[in-house]
């Protein structure tokens, strides 16, 4: 599935978006992990279908994917 | 509860500085709504420094020149468009908001952010936009990288 990436996340990954398989957003996190240069030291939160989800969930590979880093607005 | 608006999504976003002559613009717009009594703006604007930095490089930083806001731009529409939709509800005095966000580049003093809300009566505008401000904040995904005159860069955070 396709993974968007935004911020300072997307700077370490060097990509706005990247290409991971996971069955369910643990298993897209140890990914994201091993993909993403110091993703484990950094705040994040993911959002499936354009809503943040805190909870472990299975994903079907149809779903918008997006790694958010801290919000700045305003 | 009919009577509630439908909002659909509306684009809040800019491309670079929103110019204070829109602002004035924006306000002669309803001078033909002879129902608003109140109007509030909430105006967001660079500031030159940064946040606090605890570690040792933080004596050497310079003043903020610019922030780049980028956006998760169909989220943060979303997310606006049930905020914008809550605000109507819980003000239904209020008679119209408008939201614009800036994205790009944006250099220090320029403004980057504007909520507008009227209303009947002061209060409703007043409150809509402190309560939509705060969650605009909170909940768009919109991303700002501080530039530093030596063209270093720092991620800005919302606290």
């Amino acid at each position: 599935m396709e993974v968007l990436l935004f911020g300072m996340i997307a700077e370490k990954a060097d990509a706005d978006r990247i290409q991971i398989s996971a069955t369910s957003l643990s298993e897209l996190r140890t990914a994201l992990t091993a993909r993403i240069p110091d993703l484990d030291r950094m705040s994040y939160a993911i959002a499936v279908d354009r809503a943040v989800v805190l909870a472990d969930r299975a994903l079907n590979g149809t779903e918008e994917i997006a790694v958010l880093p801290p919000f700045a607005g305003g | 509860m009919n009577e509630v608006k439908q909002h659909k999504v509306k684009d809040i976003f800019v491309q670079g500085p929103i110019d204070p002559s829109f602002v004035g613009t924006s306000i002669a717009k309803h001078a033909t709504r002879h129902d608003i009594g109140a109007h509030e703006i909430f105006l967001g604007q660079i500031r030159a420094d940064g946040p606090v930095v605890t570690s040792s490089e933080a004596e050497t930083r310079q003043p903020v020149t610019a922030i780049e806001y980028t956006a998760y731009r169909e989220m943060a529409l979303e997310a606006m468009t049930a905020i914008r939709e809550e605000a109507f509800i819980r003000w239904p005095e209020m008679t119209c908001l408008h939201v614009h966000h800036s994205l790009g580049i944006i250099p220090v003093g320029q403004l980057c952010f504007m909520v507008f809300a009227s209303s009947k009566h002061r209060r409703h505008a007043r409150e809509a936009v402190a309560y939509v401000v705060d969650r605009i904040k909170s909940e768009l995904p919109i991303f700002g990288k501080e530039i530093f005159a030596d063209n270093t860069h720092q991620w800005k955070h919302n606290t």
